[in-house]
């Protein structure tokens, strides 16, 4: 299952959360990443579908990826998954102005979830090569992500896929260069409740 | 009937009768076999020629009996033409291969439509009868047809829903005219004409409304207060509620509407092409939204009593696990882990250490890491076991449980998560193309799907297990609990615990700068200065709104409460983070919210919920009470509330279409054209409305009595 390549001890988990509208082409996205593992049989059961050694910038960990595509209309136990990953791909398609709009929802709810200000997330565009059929321009895409304080990337997942691996990768940069959080808050909660005196 | 080859990989899903158990035949991968039109794996198997009369225990001797072994040529169809998939419904010998019919009749509508299918078929029994006339072919040719009527009859047995066509089943009509041709007075002819009996019995009105599939939410008797209230009630009795409304739902479930095809490729406005896959969903989201709710909706419960709702959840989960009722055991950890409810931090530090314990105990079921394993092997060794026996080591609660009930005399059955099986069924639907070269079907693609929808139907009818009766009263219970919506629970619960670290204030004007509401919304934080959280959503508004009304679109299920689209239907539930007590439960499941007198904005949320029935001429909704609750809050005049009442009930049209009255002991209140319903409203007695057609022009509105404006 693993390619050859990777040091044996312990590397880091790192946990990547793919969310999104129905219809997004989420499962596109994560089976292209995963692809090269399952060249004949695929199988969604077994235990390590989704966990990839990788390699980004020179240093290994251990992907693990967690896309719930199917289930987006439970609505109820969203929070439950956000809360476990350690970043998040937020996908629409730009075919779809619908599920563009959503992705502010996606991004307030895991800032709520996460209590937190900032949390390690990329937005991706997708199914950018349906050009006839796009809805939400690259400006668009851009000016939500800027707003959201998210990098933005253009994905495909159709042969031949385009930023699938960048996007995972640049993910796990964000969530490698994001701050060690708990310090930093608690400061600035501080800081908060001072100004709100006064 | 079927077996499920879990997860092995290697071998094609073979199982059916004709392969005796105590005879494991070896199987080899040949190669692969083009003809026109299909593509074949090829397999040679191991199998004895004769039975060894023997010792039994002879297994072992492999080589000593080697001689009683022959090599047998197998084929399978990996891909091909929609002829060809149906040709091959019998073997080439024109045997019948039972798990080739199943997988087929179980997925061929996400490559052919029924009349097509159905055709094809009925013109291959044709063509074999045509070529009767030389004798040399005249066995197989024979075999052949009867194992095509045999399909016929799985066909029609296991999925009817096929046929049904209304108002003239076309494709049952054809099959009539073909029995009555080909077949008259066989079994099938007299099956057909039965099936069309049943039918058009059920378009005369004498059954239900045929694949309608209402949620149990739906059928709701009247508005009487409920009986039961939480935390103190029977947890068992709860459970087997609760799984009682799962299993209906479970076992009216159509597998081959989860496929991906179908579910997950599904159109927006032709879900009803899910409708029962939606109506578990709505379901499982249902329970959810009362553990929410019941937790949240009294904001000035003391901690000590909330934290003994949480209890009360925790014990009904806990029964649910015994019951191996998964789905509604989901559901409640969902609920309890829903950041609105997960985040009181107080509450959820008086329970108990038991408590806590079975708490994480339940929650690790539901654990996503590695694939989700827990849940699986959980299913796969008790899905169809009798009862609940499996518990982790650490699992010291469950132990301490599953002893302590010791067997259980009764058996149950088991109800899974669906949600697992939905994304296996999206992935692969994903992973694996629809079709391979030269276009043929790729029907290696519905093996795999087939493995999981079996799964479905094993436990489907492990269901038949269960056996438990209904209580109105829970279902009156159930109905009667206001849901809260996103927004709503998560300003309760920073009501009832403030966010310790609030979000700055960012970027709130600039966006959604075209939206009014917004605007609104920013105004009303600076006059009450009270929660940032507003601000917070306020970014969002544009993105919430047009989120919930697309799955509002999709909702079957009636009592979620949502403000919908409706730019200003927002409830001014502006939170005094300071609200003071005056707690006293009103009896009547409205929210504790302080008199509306105490008009000051420091004394609690300003609102009320109200339940709205609607009421027509029409026929259809003879017997059917359904009410949705909605939020009125202290700015809202009539048409507004006609609004947000039409919303929620699925009603287009002009508001002024519609009257608003208050369901009184002795009367009803007519709500004049443009009164501040909040104010104009009896508080005195439950708040229960009734919307209905405007009758003519003259009707004028009439304040009955009461009516009094209590701010004075």
């Amino acid at each position: 299952m693993t390619r050859p390549g990777p040091p044996s001890e312990n590397l880091p988990t790192v946990k990547l959360v793919v969310v999104g509208d129905g219809g997004v082409g989420k499962s596109a996205i994560t089976i292209q990443f995963f692809q090269k593992l399952f060249v004949t049989d695929y199988d969604p059961t077994i235990e390590d579908s989704y966990i990839q050694h990788t390699e980004v910038d020179g240093q290994w960990c251990i992907l693990d990826v967690l896309d719930t595509a199917g289930q987006e209309e439970f609505s109820a136990m969203r929070e439950q998954y956000m809360r476990k990953g350690d970043g998040f791909l937020l996908v629409y398609s730009v075919t779809d102005k619908q599920s563009f709009e959503n992705i502010r929802h996606f991004h307030t709810q895991i800032l709520r979830v996460k209590d937190r200000e900032s949390y390690p997330m990329l937005v991706a565009a997708n199914k950018v090569d349906l050009l006839h059929l796009r809805a939400v321009s690259e400006e668009a895409g851009r000016e939500l992500a800027r707003t959201l304080g998210a990098p933005y990337i253009e994905t495909s997942a159709k042969e031949p896929p385009l930023n699938i691996d960048a996007a995972f990768h640049e993910l796990v940069r964000i969530i490698r260069k994001h701050p060690q959080q708990e310090e930093k808050q608690r400061r600035r909660r501080k800081l908060f409740a001072k100004c709100t005196l006064l | 009937m079927w077996r499920i080859c879990g997860v092995s990989k290697a071998q094609p899903v073979l199982f059916c009768r004709g392969i005796d158990d105590d005879f494991q035949p070896t199987w080899r991968l040949w190669g692969e076999e083009r003809v026109d039109g299909a593509i074949y794996t090829v397999y040679l198997k191991k199998v004895r020629y004769h039975r060894p009369t023997r010792c039994a225990s002879s297994e072992s001797d492999d080589e000593i009996s080697h001689l009683e072994w022959e090599t047998v040529r197998v084929r399978f169809v990996k891909a091909g033409t929609v002829e060809r998939l149906v040709e091959a419904l019998a073997t080439d010998d024109g045997e019948l291969e039972c798990t080739y019919v199943n997988v087929f009749l179980a997925t061929y509508r996400s490559f052919a439509e029924c009349s097509r299918v159905l055709d094809l078929l009925l013109r291959r029994y044709e063509a074999l009868a045509a070529e009767d006339v030389l004798p040399a072919t005249i066995d197989t040719s024979q075999q052949h047809r009867k194992t095509l009527v045999a399909c016929l009859h799985v066909w029609l047995d296991t999925y009817p829903e096929d046929f049904r066509q209304p108002p003239h089943h076309p494709a049952l009509q054809q099959l009539l005219a073909f029995t009555q041709l080909h077949l008259p007075g066989s079994e099938l002819h007299s099956k057909v004409l039965q099936k069309l009996a049943i039918f058009s019995a059920e378009r005369n009105g004498s059954g239900g409304g045929g694949g309608v599939c209402l949620a149990p939410g739906m059928r709701v008797p009247a508005h009487h207060t409920s009986a039961y209230r939480l935390p103190h009630v029977p947890h068992r009795h709860f459970a087997e509620q609760l799984t009682r409304m799962d299993m209906e739902l479970f076992k009216k479930l159509v597998p081959h509407q989860c496929l991906g095809a179908i579910w997950s490729r599904r159109d927006k406005d032709r879900s009803h092409d899910a409708a029962t896959v939606l109506a578990t969903v709505n379901q499982f989201n249902a329970v959810s939204f009362r553990v929410i709710s019941t937790v949240l909706v009294e904001p000035n419960l003391r901690p000590i009593d909330r934290s003994d709702i949480l209890a009360a959840w925790l014990d009904i989960a806990r029964e649910l696990r015994v019951l191996k009722n998964f789905s509604s055991l989901k559901a409640i950890i969902s609920g309890l882990q829903s950041n609105p409810v997960y985040r009181l931090r107080k509450t959820w530090a008086l329970l108990s250490k038991e408590k806590s314990e079975l708490f994480e105990e339940l929650a690790r079921i539901f654990s996503e890491d590695n694939n989700r394993w827990a849940q699986r092997e959980l299913l796969m060794r008790e899905g169809t076991a009798k009862f609940a026996d499996t518990v982790g080591e650490n699992d010291r609660q469950l132990q301490k449980l599953l002893h302590e009930r010791g067997s259980p005399g009764v058996s149950h059955g088991t109800i899974p998560y669906l949600g697992t099986f939905l994304t296996d069924l999206t992935m692969i639907d994903t992973a694996i193309p629809d079709t391979v070269a030269d276009g043929l079907i790729n029907f290696d693609k519905r093996r795999k799907e087939f493995e999981v929808l079996a799964q479905i139907k094993l436990l489907q009818g492990a269901a038949n297990a269960y056996h438990l009766p209904t209580d109105p009263m829970f279902d009156r219970w159930f109905d009667s609990v206001i849901v809260l919506d996103d927004r709503e629970a998560y300003q309760l619960s920073c009501q009832i615990e403030p966010p310790t670290n609030p979000p700055k204030e960012r970027r709130a004007k600039k966006i959604n700068e075209n939206n009014n509401h917004c605007h609104r919304k920013n105004d009303s934080i600076a006059s009450t200065s009270s929660s940032n959280s507003s601000q917070f959503y306020c970014e969002t508004d544009g993105a919430a709104n047009a989120w919930k009304r697309d799955s509002l679109e999709r909702r079957t299920s009636p009592t979620r409460l949502s403000h919908g689209s409706s730019s200003s239907s927002l409830p001014s539930l502006d939170i005094s983070v300071s609200s003071a007590n005056s707690g006293q439960k009103q009896p009547n499941g409205k929210l504790p919210a302080t008199s509306p007198a105490h008009a000051n904005n420091r004394s609690g949320p300003d609102f009320y919920i109200i339940r709205v029935t609607y009421e027509s001429d029409c026929v259809e909704t003879e017997g059917v009470v359904l009410y949705k609750s909605i939020m009125l809050s202290n700015n809202e005049r009539t048409p507004q509330v006609v609004r947000n009442a039409m919303l929620k009930l699925n009603l287009d049209g002009d508001p002024d279409a519609y009257t608003l009255a208050q369901v009184l002991p002795d009367k009803e209140m007519l709500l004049p054209a443009n009164a501040n319903v909040y104010y104009a409203v009896n508080t005195a007695y439950n708040l229960n409305f009734i919307l209905r057609p405007r009758k003519n022009q003259q009707d004028e509105p009439i304040v009955n009595g009461k009516a009094r404006n209590k701010r004075t």
